[in-house]
């Protein structure tokens, strides 16, 4: 934390990619807040201070440091500049620290509640989860061995407004040939949400679940059409010594794969559509490197996390595959992408503050020209849908897997 | 601790949510390492910290604490302990919220912008209109408003952008008794294209000798000179810095330009500007580069093999990279050709790195838009300079030697990171109106034994420009600025009488502006005392006849 030299470009996007001053800012929480202490770097300087015993951790602290939806754009700008800071870790820590002490947000509280209750982040039913896929005719991965475990996701196994994008995800690798099981009602969060609450102990058991259910199904391949659960497999995982014994994917880039191996073939669909890079697809979805010993400042480039080696590319192939599809891109894509406004536990406590980032976004959206916007993961969705209800937008916004099985000329089977 | 009444005032002045007085949060603007030449980490927590929206708010602030007694400090982007508050009666003004570009004149060639934009955005904007504007050598995240009200403002396009404090044509100012005058032209109300009127022309005033880093009111607008762009609305680059991929527009090139002495670097330097040539053009060392592409190895080269890192800062001696733009490929051949002539005249080779893939890819943005100088943090985690004055070449050539003096005796006794090299930023103003120079030192701020070092290196080297009639620009820090005062016509004594008829209440922050502040003499070596009694003899005694 001592080594953050307060330069403030964890507020924009990388300055040799700004071609707007209207969308030149990268960090939703300074944005919208103000302060210093609501960046990147203010938070680890407010960090350093608590480290220091110089000031307390209050409700007022806790609320700023929560206000924040661990984006990870901060950590990308200031990666440009500097090997030593990662400041993603930082704010990992700051909130595990609000948990330890006891500075909790009620709202938060009551998804770990609901969590531990009923294994998912809505606080549904758990023996309500396996809906989504009824008629699909997917395996039992408790009871069979299958080639391709699909984790749908909390988000995507109860929000009904997404199914036909999980269900299409679905139908698609079945129609490119995969042999697909999924968990069903058994299946239980990823528990990467609760990590990045700081509820390490609650997130460390869905973690164990998940591994254990992994290796008795017996797959080659987990692949999810959650973002939150990609990133959470690929870092915190491994983050936390806990490695699942199989490939994982997210679907984008199975179906890619599909595609340009000509098992999928999509048709004509003529439309004009920009793509949302969802963070924890993207940046936040880097695999987790390794910890690097010693000085930091001579920590190789290939050992550091700086947002480059997200799931960019194959989501846009998808979209190219499609023809008559035209993608027009946002000024602010791929590492440099602003956030739907979801993550980092927002949308629970905070979400009109939630709302007005989707606003943003759904703005740049709109002055590419695109009649829609697509993207590939049910958190960005979701918000993106509530924003656009709430401010008026006549953007539409899809899932790219209902996207191309619309292409395919496939249908994900109706509401089941 | 803010009193209950006035921060209840600051709350019903901007609203509560736009002040602050949570330590943990104040706390976020006290921690200011970079340009800290105390040697200290945190400077002064913060009475509080306020966010206006507009120059009515920022009035109402400044009233307030002007009712209150509190002191006050503007800050934009709050880089450097000079965004911090002296003391923890100081209330610090946010301008995040202030981020506007008002006005982009194509015509005229202007822009008006409120404080909190960043140079890469209003480089951005001036693009896609065919301008450009002048970019710090600090970087685009720094302010434009800062750097041509309040501070200094050189940069590598300063070649052909000049320097911010030379390209204000306006200013709107809300002055510390809450009143707003507006400077220049737009104080007739005749527009923004001006600084020297219609209307009050104070901008030696506004500024004083080196600016008064906040200390004197709230600058809430500036109109700005902008230039011709010859390049396309925008330019397309991936990746961070180092890694960075782009295509450097058509019609421009960039050279690196070594020599066979320092002497022949300075004069192709002063004919590039005769010649007006070149859009942005800085000189940096070999080792430097080195180390900031390879920091891993560096650190081995520099233990094991010093004698090849001297062996290339001697074989590429002051070497210098400047980029050519032209308006068509006739007008950049001619540039080229005019380059080619003076560097062969000046016993130098000039090495077209645009048209080596990998340099012209990972540079041409990163020149373009002044990013690529802040890495100089990557590898000792903080750097300093010495912030030397505006000279002729000459003169700054040879206040590099001078600083690698002092350097290397630091480097060698473990008190800053060794560089290999001195390490100059030097800059060429305007086709040669002036040069500036500064010696860039690498330490670790989280090395006590560095930290210790930093106020002997600047006394010394206060002491060696005084000794060579130079004003080191760092006449910001009141140690400084009592030593320096008195040898160059008394300049403070002016700007305290200045600052006293506009700030009658007292009520800015002048730590960094006014005051002075004896050195910690118990810690000085005496023989070093007596070279500073000496020259004060001197220097006062020239300057009586």
């Amino acid at each position: 934390m001592m080594s953050c030299v307060r330069c403030s470009s964890c507020k924009w996007i990388p300055f040799n990619q700004m071609k707007s001053a209207r969308f030149a800012k990268n960090c939703p929480s300074i944005a919208r807040h103000g302060f210093h202490s609501y960046s990147g770097s203010g938070r680890v300087n407010m960090g350093l201070s608590l480290l220091e015993g110089r000031s307390e951790l209050t409700e007022k602290v806790s609320e700023v440091i929560y206000s924040c939806q661990m984006c990870g754009a901060c950590d990308t700008h200031c990666k440009v500049y500097r090997e030593v800071i990662d400041i993603n870790d930082v704010l990992l820590e700051l909130r595990a620290k609000c948990v330890e002490d006891g500075e909790l947000l009620l709202e938060h509280m009551a998804v770990i509640d609901a969590l531990k209750r009923e294994n998912n982040m809505l606080g549904e039913p758990k023996a309500a989860r396996g809906e989504w896929a009824r008629g699909l005719g997917l395996k039992d991965v408790n009871t069979e061995t299958v080639e391709v475990m699909f984790h749908a996701g909390c988000r995507f196994s109860y929000d009904r407004d997404l199914w036909p994008g999980v269900r299409g995800s679905v139908r698609l690798l079945q129609a490119a040939g995969f042999e697909v099981g999924t968990a069903g009602a058994e299946e239980s969060c990823c528990g990467g949400r609760a990590y990045e609450l700081g509820y390490r102990g609650e997130a460390r058991n869905f973690f164990e679940d998940m591994l254990a259910r992994v290796r008795s199904s017996g797959a080659k391949m987990l692949v999810t059409a959650c973002a939150d659960g990609y990133a959470a497999f690929k870092y915190l995982y491994p983050l936390e010594g806990v490695d699942l014994p199989v490939e994982v994917f997210h679907v984008t880039q199975v179906l890619e794969r599909a595609v340009s191996g000509g098992r999928l073939r999509p048709g004509r669909l003529p439309c004009k559509v920009t793509y949302h890079d969802p963070c924890h697809l993207g940046r936040m979805g880097e695999p987790f490197l390794g910890r690097w010993e010693g000085d930091k400042r001579l920590r190789l480039r290939s050992m550091s996390r700086t947002g480059k080696n997200g799931v960019y590319q194959p989501p846009r192939s998808v979209l190219g595959s499609i023809p008559g599809l035209e993608l027009v891109e946002m000024e602010r894509i791929k590492q440099y992408a602003w956030c739907c406004g979801a993550g980092g536990g927002v949308i629970d406590a905070f979400p009109e503050y939630a709302a007005w980032t989707a606003a943003e976004r759904l703005e740049e959206a709109a002055c590419t020209g695109a009649e829609a916007l697509v993207t590939s993961c049910p958190w960005c969705e979701r918000a993106f849908l509530d924003a656009a209800r709430e401010t008026g937008s006549p953007m539409a916004v899809r899932d790219l897997n209902e996207l191309l099985l619309e292409a395919c000329g496939e249908s994900e089977g109706g509401d089941p | 601790m803010i009193p209950e009444k006035a921060y209840a005032e600051l709350e019903k002045a901007i609203g509560a949510d736009n002040v602050t007085r949570e330590p943990a949060m104040l706390d976020s603007y006290s921690w200011q390492p970079f340009l800290n030449m105390s040697g200290e980490l945190w400077v002064a927590r913060p009475a509080a910290v306020v966010l206006p929206a507009s120059t009515e708010e920022v009035q109402e602030v400044v009233r307030a604490c002007n009712r209150n007694g509190l002191k006050l400090k503007a800050l934009s982007t709050g880089w450097g302990a000079q965004g911090g508050a002296s003391g923890d009666d100081t209330v610090l003004i946010d301008l995040r919220r202030m981020d506007r570009i008002i006005e982009i004149d194509e015509k005229n060639m202007y822009a008006v912008v409120e404080p909190y934009v960043c140079g890469g955005e209003l480089q951005a904007e001036c693009w896609k209109r065919g301008l450009n504007t002048h970019i710090v050598g600090a970087g685009p995240h720094a302010s434009p408003l800062a750097g041509a009200t309040s501070m200094h403002g050189c940069g590598n396009d300063s070649i052909s952008m000049s320097t911010s404090s030379r390209n204000v044509l306006g200013v709107e100012w809300v002055l510390p008794s809450g009143e707003v005058l507006r400077l220049g032209s737009p104080g007739s109300g005749a527009g923004w294209f001006c600084g020297d009127g219609p209307g009050p022309s104070l901008r030696s005033i506004m500024r004083g000798t080196s600016g008064a880093f906040g200390g004197f009111g709230v600058f809430t607008k500036v109109a700005l000179k902008l230039y011709h762009w010859p390049g396309p609305p925008t330019v397309e680059s991936e990746g961070t810095v180092l890694d960075s991929t782009g295509e450097l527009p058509e019609c421009m090139s960039f050279f690196n330009c070594s020599f066979a002495g320092e002497q022949d670097s300075v004069e192709a330097m002063y004919r590039i500007g005769e010649a007006e040539i070149g859009c942005i053009q800085v000189r940096m060392v070999t080792s430097e580069f080195i180390l900031l592409i390879m920091p891993h190895l560096f650190p081995k080269l520099v233990r094991k093999g010093g004698a090849i890192l001297e062996f290339l800062n001697e074989a590429m001696a002051s070497p210098f990279t400047i980029l050519l733009a032209g308006n068509s490929p006739g007008e950049l051949a001619y540039q080229e050709k005019v380059l080619h002539e003076i560097i062969r005249s000046c016993n130098g080779i000039a090495m077209d790195m645009s048209r080596i893939g990998p340099a012209r890819r990972l540079m041409g943005m990163n020149l373009l838009r002044c990013t690529i100088f802040p890495t100089v943090f990557r590898f000792g985690n903080m750097f300093a300079t010495n912030l030397d004055g505006n000279e002729a070449l000459d003169t700054q050539n040879a206040w590099t030697h001078t600083m690698e003096g002092y350097k290397s005796a630091y480097v060698r006794a473990g008190g800053l990171i060794d560089d290999g090299g001195e390490n100059p930023y030097m800059i060429n103003y305007e086709n040669n109106l002036y040069g500036h120079c500064e010696t860039i030192y690498l330490y670790d701020h989280r090395n006590r034994e560095h930290l210790e070092s930093l106020e002997p290196l600047g006394f010394d080297t206060t002491l060696a420009a005084i000794e060579q009639c130079n004003v080191p620009l760092a006449a910001f820090e009141p140690v400084t600025r009592k030593l320096m005062s008195p040898l160059a016509c008394d300049f403070n004594e002016w700007q305290k009488k200045i600052s006293a008829a506009f700030d009658q209440n007292g009520v800015s922050d002048t730590r960094l502006y006014t005051d002075e502040e004896d050195p910690d003499y118990d810690r000085i070596d005496p023989a070093k005392l007596e070279k500073l009694k000496e020259l004060q003899a001197r220097f006062r005694g020239k300057e009586r006849r």
